[in-house]
This record gives structure tokens, sequence and C-alpha cells, in this order.
């Protein structure tokens, strides 16, 4: 008989009401249900195998339910590793339940004794019969409550626990199948994005949603997708069909926020905790530490610091809401559902339990990033909209807002006794963070933004030694910035202290680091542990630092030990883990490379030996990271990093080889090991540092600056090799010297001339008045001045002109080339048109700027200049008047320019050279005269003339970017021929020369229209500009620089594209580094704006963009790197002068 | 008093620069009108439901979003779609074969468990099939430089490494046959 219903159901009661641990269907499947979730550690497939195991079902038949408030219970955020130690308990009882259930069913059914039978495979197995444990549900439903005294499984007859089982979600993550929240679409969805307020990862203050003052929704009126703005106080967000649309409008969106109050300095992290106020815990006072401390012979006072990190998800925070008339359903990648679900209902003001939180697996999560917070975000959108609405975070409101991995500082003092024991130990440790309350709680204004204390700063604060006189207390402290738990919570940097202080005080008794742990530590399982891992990792006992050297590199090895204690203190431990580390200390830069890591570790019965290694081994990396190279830095108000550029991680070619060692204690509960490999890192590395050097680093992370700090104050500070430099320091502004001077010729004769005279406006003949072939002509000339370039504003109307020249005269406006009657050409008459070209001379008689390369123009030959006029009367007319130029005095009298045309302009037409070939002499017509080449290309002089002689076409800087050489030595040098011209002028890039960018970009677009054989004469004449005598000189290869936060934000936020590790990405840069004309540039100007603007090329040239960085780094960074980038790259030119 | 009424306004039509953007995707030719400075990113995930590619960084930094362009590397998440006009664009889900036989590189990264999250894993897999085209054996020294742009914050790099060298192994034992 089969039956396609009934289910055999274990429940019990929680918080939220009646739940099911486990459901075995009818068709013999089980599914496991779990308030806990998976943060990308695979503990799914773990909570899989348990069951498999109580239920002797094969492990495909189980399927885990993970983090549903509506389906799981609630067990609690998925905190403190605690999911197999704590969370799978009742889980596991519950399928040994569902077991012993069917098997008495069985058992009566085979008319079995029911301690004869057995299970396997899913069925109850009695001699040569068995019956399947779907045919045992099917057709029932029942429902047991959850029964704690079932004895489960003997350890011993495990088949499954304790077996390498594969993820289950690999298979579908690999082919690109699996929906993470990042991936979910439901119906009807549309995308918000949200606008953050300017004091990003601030918490708590009286501004914190009350600091939007003003939204200008006209300013994003009409924009394609639009479909809401929604505020709440200092929440703002919009609306839109699409993503794309909705970042850009909320980038458009013009908003008025107050400007925050500054925050704490955190310059000076120790000081900064020293200072805010704090709530002093005495946790333990064994002894009396004060008489304990007076009886020690050696006695030693010392203060470890930590920083502050970021969780660093690889993903930015995602989430759909659908507030579905009040009981929303909301996606997300949360930590804590059913904590999220309380906070939403707060949000909402509606009831937890009307709240369906389903649970997406995200971005792998180290603690609490913005992952309930966006979906506080997207619900206040859907509930404005009355449509699911999806939110991804940014990368930057990701970063600046995740509640950062708190600093912290520890002050130990103690010593050792007559008897050569640790006679008394004193912690004092402050550990600025909180629960991080929900993001949209605070801004909306739903919750107090009062600074809020918690009780997280006790984690493994006790040290894990017999000592018998103890003064431990915490201070507990709200956060300065937004800050909660990370991997360690405050266990890893109590870790770090105590096992660093243990070290010291192992070192100053003159005994080995390990065996002095070994005498004042009792339990055996401990002991065992110390002692096994100290064997493996080939620990020789020594008495001091062995300073091994080999040249420059110095060698260590270091040891360090922690049992993680989490949760409320006391608190209950979790996996012990002792670290055996090597590093290398390079004493010329101070760069500290982690090479050798195992770890051994103990963790009672292991669930999935790889699962397990697998969460060694990313406790090592993510921590040897953190320990090495990261650090959060402020400003006054906000965090620094937006993106990597500024917070970087370990990566392949610097992380450590692993090897772990795996204690099994099959007979003893399992505990957790999300985080215990990582709580001894930074005191083994740091022992490791003092092994090699004799440098005792207190401070994370352990920078090349500090190494070299600490080397130098121990005299093992290596001299650096000839020709490299120590890095930059940003030298004192400078005040720009000021144009001042520049006009005392020009002001002396000023109004001595007479101005020019108006020509009447006169109707220009109408487009149809010109022959076709005249219009192509023009459209050919019109290319090959590239007009349009110059002539269209940013996001502006093509030609209708409006775009600002920077000159150093002040900012003067293209005009309108339309044929609009009022602001355009459509009242010129040719004659006017030819004045202007060729004299500079505006129609109503005013003079134009020379920004206006009429002194080229006046090179073009008559039927040219007709054709382009013809041409110019066949664009779309477009009303656009020219804004008026902001010209500095004397320059702004524009009589004053017809003072200058007297001195520099020469109406003489080109003159062919008789000597040189068509194509030649075509190419110079074109380079010279529309081509206007020499407007960029030749340096002015002080009255802004294009400078002549040997100077012509020499370089020149021009609106903040920098325009090569033409002539002489330097294109010789730069390998430029008529072949790689012509590449350059036709498509933008001349291979392993030079990419197009900036204004050049744009004038290679307009050559498009230009005929080849045009762009080929051109080619033709400037490579004969190129000094015939000089010859090519090879890229020059990059310089040794020494390590610093600059050269770390290149690797970071550079090197992906400028120097890939997969050299044929077709993203990278096209040109080498060395070969950059802004870094070979007289000044940093040119550098300095593709820094900030990057590069948005044309997008008809096989040209590649380049993101820009001046909304994320600062001007002081900007500047470090391009003294950086001329320091490496140019090593042979100098250094730029401080701005 | 909540402010949050938005204030409903119909998308115009047709109102933004659009491009017909042609372009090959995972071996079948798909073609657009778009607007041609959206990221390949985007209109890969938004418009052909690929998910393959991630949203990591937005800057070129991370490599989650990682593509094949004509077999080239490419960030997905810089480059704007009009550069892919006329070219062959293959992404994560593109790379098993029809059957459903996973790529070498994707069985390797299965055996060899080469992911804990998974978010950085397009990215990896991606990079790995671009280094193995060019350098069929790369030594742990090679796999390490060629992955050096791919962030990994879960710290597989170790589980990673060991795929990259798996998938070699059964390219080689492939193409033997």
């Amino acid at each position: 008989m089969s039956e396609d219903f009934g289910m055999l159901t274990i429940f019990d009661d929680g918080g939220t009401g009646s739940k099911p641990f486990l459901q075995v269907g009818a068709d013999g499947r089980v599914t496991a249900f779990n308030g806990h979730v998976d943060l990308g550690t695979g503990v799914e497939t773990a909570l899989a195998q348990i069951v498999a195991e109580e239920l002797d079902v094969p492990l495909d038949h189980v399927t885990v339910v993970l983090g549903d408030t509506q389906r799981t219970p609630d067990q609690g955020a998925t905190i403190a590793s605690e999911t197999i130690q704590i969370a799978a308990v009742p889980l596991r009882i519950a399928a040994a339940q569902a077991r012993h259930y069917l098997l008495g069913m069985a058992a009566r059914r085979l008319n079995a004794p029911p301690d004869r039978v057995a299970t396997a495979d899913g069925k109850v197995i009695w001699r040569e019969d068995h019956v399947p444990y779907g045919a045992l549900v099917a057709g029932h439903d029942v429902t047991l409550r959850l029964d704690r005294s079932i004895a489960p499984k003997d350890p011993k007859d495990y088949r499954i626990v304790g077996t390498s089982v594969p993820r289950s979600d690999l298979p579908a993550k690999v082919r690109g199948d699996f929906s993470y929240i990042h991936d979910l679409v439901v119906d009807e969805m549309l995308h918000g994005h949200v606008v953050r307020p300017p004091y990003a990862g601030r918490d708590s203050g009286d501004f914190i949603g009350r600091s939007l003052l003003h939204v200008d929704e006209d300013s994003v009126a009409g924009m394609d997708g639009l479909i809401g703005i929604v505020r709440k106080n200092d929440f703002l967000g919009v609306v839109a069909q699409r993503a794309d649309q909705a970042a850009e409008i909320a980038k458009a969106l013009n908003v008025e926020w107050a400007c925050p109050p500054v925050g704490p300095d955190l310059s000076d992290m120790a000081q900064a905790l020293k200072d805010y106020p704090a709530t002093p815990r005495v946790l333990d006072t064994t002894g009396d530490f004060a008489s304990g401390l007076a009886g020690c012979t050696t006695t030693m006072e010392r203060t470890y610091v930590w920083p502050y990190h970021a969780h660093g998800s690889i993903g930015p925070s995602c989430a759909v809401a659908d507030w579905n008339d009040g009981k929303p359903t909301v996606w997300s990648g949360t930590q804590n559902p059913h904590m999220l679900a309380e906070d939403l209902a707060m949000l909402m003001q509606i009831a937890a339990e009307d709240i369906d939180v389903r649970r997406l697996q995200a971005a792998g999560c180290y603690g609490r990033n913005c992952a309930d917070d966006v979906c506080g975000d997207a619900l206040l959108l859907s509930r404005a909209v009355g449509r699911p609405v999806r939110v991804q975070l940014t990368r930057a409101q990701e970063t600046l807002w995740e509640p950062k991995g708190g600093a912290q500082m520890m002050e130990v003092s103690g010593g050792i006794g007559r008897d050569g024991d640790i006679g008394a130990y004193a912690m004092d440790s402050w550990y600025p963070c909180n629960r991080g309350p929900n993001l949209a709680l605070l801004l909306t204004g739903r919750i107090s933004p009062e600074p809020q204390q918690a009780d997280m700063g006790d984690r493994t604060v006790i040290p894990p030694y017999r000592i018998p006189n103890k003064r431990i207390t915490v201070h507990d402290i709200a956060p300065m910035v937004r800050s909660a738990w990370m991997r360690g919570v405050s266990a890893l940097p109590h870790t770090f202290a105590h096992e660093s202080f243990v070290d010291e005080l192992a070192h100053a008794a003159g005994e080995d680091p390990v065996a002095f742990r070994l005498r004042h530590l009792d339990d055996p399982r401990t002991r065992d542990l110390v002692r096994r891992t100290a064997e493996e990792g080939d620990w020789t006992p020594q008495s001091g630092p062995r300073l091994r050297r080999e040249g420059r590199m110095a060698y260590g090895r270091g040891f360090a030990y922690a049992t993680y204690v989490h949760g409320t203190f006391p608190g209950k431990a979790a996996a012990a883990a002792a670290w055996v580390c090597d590093v290398t200390v390079d004493t010329q830069t101070g760069e500290v490379t982690l090479t050798r890591v195992l770890v051994g570790q103990d963790q009672g019965l292991v669930i999935n030996p790889d699962g397990v290694r697998a969460q060694i081994h990313g406790n090592v990396i993510q921590t040897a990271s953190r320990a090495l190279v990261e650090e959060v830095r402020f400003d006054t108000i906000t965090p620094l990093p937006q993106s990597w550029a500024t917070y970087p991680i370990q990566t392949f070619d610097e992380v450590p080889a692993i090897r772990t060692m795996l204690i099994e204690r099959p007979g003893d509960p399992a505990l957790g090991v999300g985080e215990s490999a990582a709580v001894p890192a930074a005191a083994a590395i740091a022992n490791a540092i003092f092994d090699a050097t004799g440098v005792r680093l207190r401070d994370a992370p352990f920078t090349p600056e500090k190494m070299r700090i600490g080397l130098a104050a121990v005299g093992g500070l290596a001299a650096l090799p000839g020709g490299m430099r120590a890095p930059h320091r940003p030298a004192k502004r400078r005040i720009a010297a000021t144009v001042a001077a520049l006009g005392s010729a020009l002001t002396l004769a000023a109004v001595a001339l007479p101005t020019a005279r108006a020509i009447p406006a006169q109707p220009a003949p109408p487009a149809s008045s010109f022959s076709d072939a005249l219009i192509a002509q023009g459209a050919e000339v019109f290319a090959a001045g590239d007009c349009a370039v110059c002539h269209t504003a940013s996001d502006g109307v093509p030609n209708a002109g409006g775009r600002g020249m920077q000159t150093p005269f002040g900012t003067v406006y293209t005009t309108n080339l339309t044929p609009d009657p009022e602001t355009g050409l459509g009242n010129w008459s040719f004659q006017a048109f030819d004045r202007a070209m060729r004299r500079g001379i505006s129609r109503d008689g005013h003079n134009l700027y020379p920004a206006f390369p009429y002194t080229s123009f006046a090179k073009i030959m008559p039927d040219d200049m007709f054709a382009l006029y013809a041409y110019l009367q066949t664009l779309p007319a477009v009303s656009a008047p020219t804004p008026a130029s902001q010209m500095i005095a004397p320059v702004n009298l524009r009589p004053v320019n017809a003072v200058w045309n007297a001195m520099f302009l020469d109406t003489a037409p080109f003159a062919p050279d008789p000597a040189q070939s068509d194509a030649w002499n075509r190419g110079k017509y074109l380079v010279e005269g529309a081509g206007h080449c020499s407007a960029c290309h030749t340096p002015r002089n002080a009255l802004g003339a294009e400078r002549t002689g040997t100077a012509a076409l020499a370089g020149a800087e021009v609106d903040g970017w920098f325009a090569p050489a033409l002539a002489g030595a330097e294109p010789a040098m730069r390998g430029w021929d008529e072949q790689r011209y012509y590449d350059y002028l036709r498509q933008g890039h001349a291979p392993d020369i030079a990419s197009a960018s900036g204004p050049m970009a744009e004038v290679v677009h307009s050559l498009q229209g230009v005929a080849d054989s045009d762009v080929q004469a051109m080619a033709t004449y400037l490579a004969t500009l190129a000094d015939p005598t000089v010859a090519a000189v090879p890229v020059v290869p990059p310089a040794a620089t020494v390590p610093d936060a600059t050269s770390r934000l290149f690797r970071t936020a550079c090197a992906s594209c400028h120097e890939p590790g997969l050299s044929d990405t077709l993203t990278a840069a096209q040109v080498p580094l060395g070969r950059s004309a802004a870094i070979r540039a007289p000044s940093r100007q040119a550098l300095t704006t593709v820094i900030m603007n990057g590069i948005d090329a044309p997008l008809d040239l096989p040209l590649r963009d380049m993101p820009g960085f001046g909304g994320e780094l600062s001007a002081q960074q900007i500047e470090s790197l391009t003294d950086f980038l001329r320091e490496r790259y140019a090593p042979d030119l100098p250094a730029w002068s401080a701005r | 008093m909540w402010l949050d009424d938005a204030n409903k306004t119909q998308p115009p039509e047709g109102s933004q620069m659009t491009k017909q953007i042609t372009f090959s995707l995972n071996g079948r030719a798909v073609s657009a009108e778009l607007d041609p400075h959206r990221t390949l990113l985007d209109v890969l995930r938004a418009d052909h439901a690929l998910h393959g590619p991630k949203y990591g960084c937005g800057m070129a930094q991370c490599g989650a979003c990682m593509v094949l362009v004509d077999g080239q590397p490419a960030r997905a998440c810089v480059m704007k779609v009009a550069r892919v006009a006329k070219r062959a664009v293959t992404t994560l889900e593109g790379l098993a074969q029809p059957n459903g036989t996973l790529h070498p590189v994707q069985q390797g990264f299965v055996d060899r468990q080469g992911a804990q999250c998974g978010y950085c894993l397009n990215g990896m897999v991606i990079g790995a099939v671009a280094l193995l085209a060019k350098n069929a054996d790369p030594d742990e020294a090679e796999i390490r430089h060629a992955l050096r742009d791919n962030l990994c914050r879960c710290g597989t790099h170790q589980e990673i490494i060991a795929a990259v060298r798996r998938a070699a192994v059964i390219m080689k034992e492939t193409s033997d046959v």
C-alpha cells in the first residue's frame, strides 16, 4: 500500500510558538529545520550529516531549512560558533526520536522485537524483511513533541558523521545556478537605491535621524525609470524600474544635509579608548593581585592595541522586501532572522509574527555587516511604492556603514614569582562595541541614538593559565563608531594580549615559551593540544629570540594557544586551537610574510573533517590578514575606506601554506569551529616576529612601517639598497603662485587700439542651399577640427556650446555652433564667421579669447572654411545662450585681446613646402590648421600665446591634462613613428606606446569623421617632427619602492588593471605605466586628473575605461599616490615638487 | 508623520539614448536596444538573468564579476556593454557542456571544495579558465600570481589553488583521451 500523504513531525515550543525540528514525509524524504543560518561555512551540509546519521537515511534524502522565521525555531543569532555545538543538539535528538518512533512502528508491523530490528538507508530491517520509512509514515500525520530524554546513537557507530562529505551547495554554485540573496527576482519587483547621510558609520549623537534638511525632488523629475522618492527623517531612498536607473537617480538627487559634528579623535586609539566613558566590570579577583605582584621578582606592564576592522564581505548586502499590505515577506542574507523580524516589526509598527523573513545565502559574513540594515531599507521602500523592492547596497555604502569590528585596548600587568611561576596577572580591557542597532531604526528616528553599551567585551578575557592572583576588569564602553561583533569578537584581541604577555614573561624568565605555558596548564586536553601542536610544528625549545638571519631576511617561529570562550560571561568553551607559525621579516623594508602555519585544534567530535579544515584555513588566512595589514582609519567624521582601495586584505600571492592537525575525540561533544583557529593568530605572529628580530609588536596591524620603526629601535634595520628611496612624505602645501604679473604688458596698451566693428545680423543661407558635396567636405573639416569636443558641454546638447575652458586667466565658455538665430550662428553671414575663425572677432565686434584657437584656424583654406560654414548651418538648431566668461583682470577687458592679436596672430595663409610630398603638406595643413594640435600640445607664454621655435609642440598642460610633446627628442624616444601615429589617430591606441584619454580621446572620436587618407597624412607629417637622430628608448622598468600605505593602495586599487595577474585581461590598461605621459609629465596635474576622474572613453573606439577615485581618496592620498607612481614608474625623472 | 508616500511618476518611453547592441552570449546571439553606458555586469544580471557574475566592488578590485570576452578575462563591472558589441561573452553559466558535464575547472572546484560562501567563486573559476588557456600546467606560484587580483574573504585560497591544480590534471586527462 502506498499513499502520498502522511508526515511525521517532531516539534518543540519556542519563543515564537511551536516549530518543527524535523519532518519525515511519505516519500521517505527528511526535512530538518534549524533557526541558524549558513554564513558560507557549509554548516548546512554538517547539519544534514548529523540528521542522516541519527536517522540512518542516505545523506541525499535530507533537506535542511535554515533561518526562515515562519518555518524554523528561534535559536538566536548565528554567532559564537554555536550552530553545531548548541543549535544542532535538539535537531540531533529529534532525528534520534524519529528513528526510535519509526523503528517501533515497523517492529509492530513486522511483528518483530523492537530491540532486534535495525535501521539503514531509510528502512527498518528485520531479518530478510524491511519497511521503508516512507511507507511507515504514509497515510498518517503524526506530530510528536521533542523528547530530550531520547538517547542518540553511540558515536562509535557513526558512518556519516566524521566523514568528509562534499558540500551540498557547491555544484549549483560552480554552475552559476545557485540563488544567493543577490540573485533573487520576485514578480513585480522594483529597485531601490538608498541615499545615506554624511555621518557614515556613526550611530550615536542627537544629529542621528535629524540631519536631512532638504530634498530637491525636481532635480530628478522625469529621469528614466523613476517610481518614487521615499523619505522619513534621515532615511532617504529612491525607487526605479531598474537598478541602474535607481543608482543614477540617487546620484542626481539634490539633497541638503546638516554638517555632522566631528567624532572622537581616533588617531591615537589607546588615548581615545581611555578618554571615552566606560563602566568597569570586575570579573575575576582570584587571590590578591596587589600583594601577588609585590611578591614577584620580575614584573612588567604592557599595553596591546587592536585596530578597527571591516568585515569586508565580498558582496555588499542586498535584500528584497514585499510589504504585502502589512503582512510582509522579507528575503534576506541576515545572520539572525528572528532578531531581524523583531527589528522590522518595531520599524513598521507591526507584530513580528506578521513578518516572514526568508533567509537566502549571502556573501560570507563574519559578524554583523549591513545584511539587516538593507532589509529595513527595502521594507520602507516597498511599503511606500506598494510593490516588492530590491535594494543592493553599493560597495561604498557597505564599507562605510557596516558595524566595524571594534578596536580594543588591553593593559596587562603581571610578574613572575620566586618559584618561577606567574605570580600575578591583571588585565583591563576596553572594547567599544554593541549589537549594532538596525540602521533603519536609527535613521527614521524610531529608536533613540543614545550611546548603548553591551557586554561582549568579556569573551576569553580570563587567561587560561593557573595564576594565583588575578584582577581581570572589562570596561564596558559604548561604540565610538558603529561597531559590533566580528569573528573572534573580543576574544581575539584578548588572546593577542594574553599570549603575547605570556611569551614576554617566558622570555623574561629565560624559559621556553611552550614549556612555560605547559607548566601553567592543568587541563589534560589542553595540555595535550599544546604539546602535540608544538611537536607537529617542529617546535624547538628556546630561551629567547633566536634571531635567525640569511642576508637581509630574518626568520622566526611563534606559538600561541587559546580556548575560545564565548557567550554571556563566564561563557562556554568552543574548540581550542594552537598555532605554530613561521614568519620572514625583510629587515630592509619591514615587510612581514607569514609563510607557514600549523594549527592544532581540539573540537571534540568532528562532524565533517574537510569542513573543519576549511574553517581553520579560513580563520588563519582572514585573521593573518587582519593582524598584518588591516585597519580602518577615520577622518574627523567618518571611516575612510569606501572600497578595497584603502582597506587592503591579503591576496593569493601573500597567503601562507597551512597544515592542520585535528585532534579527534569522537566520544566528546562537537564543539564550534567557526572562530577558534582565528583566536591565537595575532599573538602567534607577534611571537614569531619577536623570535626573528627581537622586536615586540604590541600594536596591530604589523605593517612594514611599524616593523621598520621597531627594527630601527633595536638596531636591526638594514640599509636600503642603492636607488631605493624611503617613501615620500607629503610636504606642506604651498599656496600656488598667482598669475598676477601676467597682464602688465596688456594693461599698458589695453585701451589704445580701436575694437573691431560689428557685422550686421543677417540670416544665414538655408541648409538646403548648399550642395551635398560641400556639406560632406564641411563635415570633414568639422571632424578634423574636433569642434564638437569643445563646443559640447558635459552631458550637454551636441555643439550647443557651454563647456567651460579653464585657462590661467579664468574660465571661458564655448559658444553655440548650431544655426539658432538668437544664440547660435543662424544670423551670421559667412563674412562674420570667416572673421571669427581667422581673427577671433565675434560678429558683434568683440574679441574672442584665444582659448578658441583662431590662430590655427587662420590657416584653413577658403574653400574648407566655406564648407565648414555650410555644414554648421545643417546642424539642428538649439537655443542655448553662452554663459558669461569669468576672466580675471585685465584679461576681462575685451580690448586687451585686440592687442594680443596684434602681438601673436599670424594671418598669413598656409604655405605648402614644395620639397615635401603632397601627403606631408596635407598633413601639415591639417595639423596646423583645422586640427589645431598646437592649441594643446604647445606650451603658452605668460600672455597665453603659443610659444614658438623649439617650444612649438613641445608638450603642455591643458585643462588638467597633459598633452605630450609631438616634436623633438621626446616622441622619438617614446618610439612614435608614422604607423603608430596612424593607429593612434585612427583608433586611439598605439600598442605599447599610448592610449588616448581625456580630451584626446574625444579628438580621436571626432577624427572618425575624417577620411583615412587625411589621417594617414597627419601621421606622415607628425612622424617627421620627431628628432630622427634620437632612438626609441625601452620602457623603464619599475623601481623598487619601500612598502607603505600608498604602495598598498596601489596594489588594491590600481594593480588589478595596471599590473594584472592575468596579463591578457581585457579590461586592464593597454599601456604600461612606464609609458604613461601623465606620469612622465612635468607636473602631477594630469595624473591627478586621471586618478580623480577616471577615464570615460568614447564607446566607438577600442579603448578602455577607468573608474575615478575622486569621490573616495583624499587629496593627500591622491598626492601620495602620484608621488609613488612617479617614483616607481619614472625613476629616471626627478620627483615632483609638492603642490 | 510619514513622508514616504512616493511621488509616483510614469517612466517616459524611450527618452534615453539607446543603441542596438549585438553580441554572442554563451554561444547564442543576443541583440537589444540598450543604453550603451550600462555595465556589462548589469546587463548580464538584469537583462539576461545570468547570476554567475557577481557585483562585488564595481571598481575592478575584487574580481567577483569576471567573464570571458573573446576568451580573454574581463571585469564586467567596469566594462560598458557597448564594448562587447560583436564579441563573444562567456559567463560561468556558459562553461559547462550542453549535456551538463562540468567544465574541467568547475569540476576541479567541486573536487577540491574550492569555496566557502562561494561569492568570489565566479571570478576564481573564470580566472582559472583564462590562466589554463595560456598555461596548461601552472605551478603553485603561477596560480597565486594569476589569481592575485581576485579577493576571497572567507580564506579559501588553499582549496582554490588545489582546485586549479586539479583542473589542470582533468584538462590534461581529457585532452589525452
